[in-house]
């Protein structure tokens, strides 16, 4: 291919311009420079000795003359083959359509208020979700016949058995890293048997319920948003509606109550895990055996430290349940919104556990329990 | 003679047990607008992206450009693919970007050029499948379905190609959406000299702008040519395919 180029001659008061070279989009990184002042009123493009034109170049051809002052619609062209001539046409025809249209800024002020009420809005929709989420658990109470037995057990199956391994595996390495920790310190003051009201304490009141409830917002949250997002974008909840059932009792009351009944079975999993890590760096670190480590237990941990801990299971699972199905409904019919939906819910989930774990935490305190 | 830019040579495609494409041979020549057309489960879609090389077959060749997709290397085949353009079926526009960036893309991707001369080309390449300006700044899921379909030859166009894959263009169209789109494809390919192979079902695409029709049956060609050829030929399946259009125009015989 041979490089575009641009030669300029004058004849008799019309300036004539021949175009040379392979006018393609490959080519267009050399482009030919030229300046011809004062410009005479008749301008002839000669495109005889063009080897070969595309739009990209015709476009590139058209900007060279404009950049010059010539105006492109009153040049004259001249020995154009038919082929270039239609596609030079077309362009010159479409010409203006390559200037940007860029819509005016708007002032910080404009966007404070746009963000402001999108984050009202997002709020009054969730309250919206919650309030229809209310009526149709309502309606099923009067009509249990309309729960979705099948999907229920999918979902706590799904939820629950696949994520124990999990749960298991982290709670044990947990509670190993805390009783470790823990009778270091203890060592120092020979307060060994300690060790074991600490950690039994802290798993199943705190440690427990807290991480096993990020663990199944980071797992079973992500999956709920995103399987909804993808049938919103399918439209699946559509045609849900269009069957006369509700996308509430099909697909999001489910999952509520899989999260309810699997996240206080895997907290309470996660106790075992956690003390059974506990009693093994107990007896290897502090020589605590087995035996003196379960008497302990049953002397120090009372079912009131244990229940705490369970029953902030069911509050957290319904509050990730709620976001999850929420944020996966909400999505907006692209791929990209529902990466940003299913990272929202993690976030939203994992930040409203930590809040609601210390609210909890401050009450309990207050009322002496 | 015409130099070949499609050429598929007795190509076979099994998916574990099942034979889909027994022994298939093609070809399309420069400048021509060719049709594929055949019954749902035909391996249409399946050819095209074994012609494009999304998908290796069993056996058989497959080249454009006279080059020899699957024993190509990637270099070559990165150069191969800079010479055609491929319209998907339902657009397969880019959703986190907007319709001006989705066009500028492969310009971004595959030239020098500064990224304000990109965006000016795609938007000329929007202005061409005839697209208002407002819409270079709008997201896909913002566009009608016929708006996606352009812009997404628009940005099948965008490296300027010889050549052009379409899958279905004008399915999911109204028919005066669809008309307007295969005169655009006719216009576009008159213009610029493209070559075309496209897949249909609509048979006004068929009788409007097309230079010949291959007919894919039971994994082979059954027969290639102009519509009064292809009605020829004796296939249970081609005479439905054409008598639905004629009871449509002649109720009285339905």
């Amino acid at each position: 291919m041979q490089a575009p180029t641009l030669r300029t001659e004058l004849h008799s008061d019309t300036l004539h311009i021949y175009a040379t070279g392979d006018w393609r989009l490959t080519q267009l990184g050399t482009l030919p420079a030229w300046r011809y002042a004062p410009l005479p009123d008749t301008i002839e493009l000669d495109g005889g000795a063009i080897a070969s034109l595309d739009p990209s170049g015709a476009l590139a051809l058209l900007q060279n003359l404009n950049a010059q002052g010539v105006d492109i619609n009153k040049v004259g062209l001249a020995n154009f083959s038919t082929g270039h001539l239609d596609i030079l046409n077309l362009v010159r025809e479409h010409f203006g359509a390559s200037r940007a249209v860029r819509p005016p800024r708007r002032k910080w002020v404009a966007r404070l208020g746009k963000s402001t009420e999108t984050g009202i809005n997002h709020l009054i929709h969730l309250i919206n979700f919650v309030g229809k989420l209310t009526i149709e658990m309502a309606g099923l109470v009067v009509t249990p016949s309309r729960f979705r037995w099948k999907e229920f057990v999918n979902q706590v199956e799904a939820i629950f058995i696949y994520a124990i391994p999990l749960v298991f595996a982290m709670m044990f390495l947990l509670g190993l890293v805390f009783a470790y920790l823990l009778g270091r310190q203890a060592e120092r003051y020979g307060a060994n048997i300690f060790v074991v009201d600490g950690a039994a304490l802290a798993i199943c009141r705190e440690l427990a319920p807290v991480i096993v409830a990020i663990l199944v917002a980071g797992r079973s949250g992500a999956a709920i948003t995103a399987q909804l997002g993808t049938m919103k974008v399918y439209e699946e909840t559509d045609a849900i509606s269009v069957l006369g059932l509700s996308p509430c009792v099909v697909l999001v009351i489910p999952r509520i109550f899989a999260l309810l009944i699997a996240l206080p079975l895997l907290v309470f999993i996660g106790d075992i895990a956690g003390l059974l890590g506990s009693m093994v760096i107990a007896d290897q670190q502090l020589g605590i055996t087995s035996a003196a480590f379960i008497h302990r237990l049953q002397q120090e941990l009372d079912l009131p430290t244990v229940l705490v801990g369970l029953l902030k299971a069911p509050i957290f699972a319904m509050f990730i349940g709620v976001i999850a199905c929420y944020m996966g409904l909400s999505v907006a019919r692209d791929a990209r919104s529902i990466g940003l939906n299913t990272t929202s819910t993690v976030v939203q989930s994992i930040v409203a556990v930590i809040l609601l774990n210390a609210i909890i935490a401050i009450t309990l305190v207050k009322l002496g329990i | 003679m015409a130099e070949a830019l499609v050429e598929v040579d007795k190509l076979v495609t099994r998916f574990g047990g099942s034979t889909v494409l027994k022994g298939v041979s093609l070809q399309v020549m420069r400048g021509e607008i060719v049709a594929l057309i055949g019954g749902s489960g035909t391996g249409k879609s399946v050819l095209l992206k074994q012609i494009i090389g999304l998908l290796r077959p069993t056996s058989g060749r497959t080249a454009l450009f006279g080059t020899d997709i699957w024993s190509a290397s990637s270099a070559e085949l990165s150069s191969l693919r800079q010479r055609f353009g491929m319209l998907f079926q339902d657009g397969a526009l880019f959703s986190s970007i907007n319709i001006e960036q989705n066009v500028a893309t492969p310009l971004f991707e595959h030239t020098d050029l500064p990224k304000s001369q990109c965006l000016k080309l795609a938007r000329l390449k929007l202005a061409l499948v005839g697209l208002p300006a407002s819409a270079a700044l709008k997201m896909p899921n913002e566009l009608s379905g016929g708006m996606r379909k352009r812009a997404a030859l628009a940005r099948a166009l965008a490296l300027d190609p010889e050549l052009l894959f379409l899958d279905e263009p004008t399915s999911g169209l109204d028919p005066i959406s669809a008309r307007a789109f295969d005169d655009l494809i006719r216009a576009l390919s008159h213009n610029l000299g493209l070559t075309v192979l496209l897949i249909t079902h609509d048979l006004d695409t068929l009788l409007s702008i097309i230079d010949r029709v291959i007919v894919l049956a039971h994994g082979e060609v059954l027969g290639s040519g102009s519509i009064a050829e292809i009605r020829q030929i004796d296939d249970p399946w081609l005479k439905e395919y054409f008598s639905a259009r004629a009871s449509l125009e002649n109720p009285s015989h339905a």
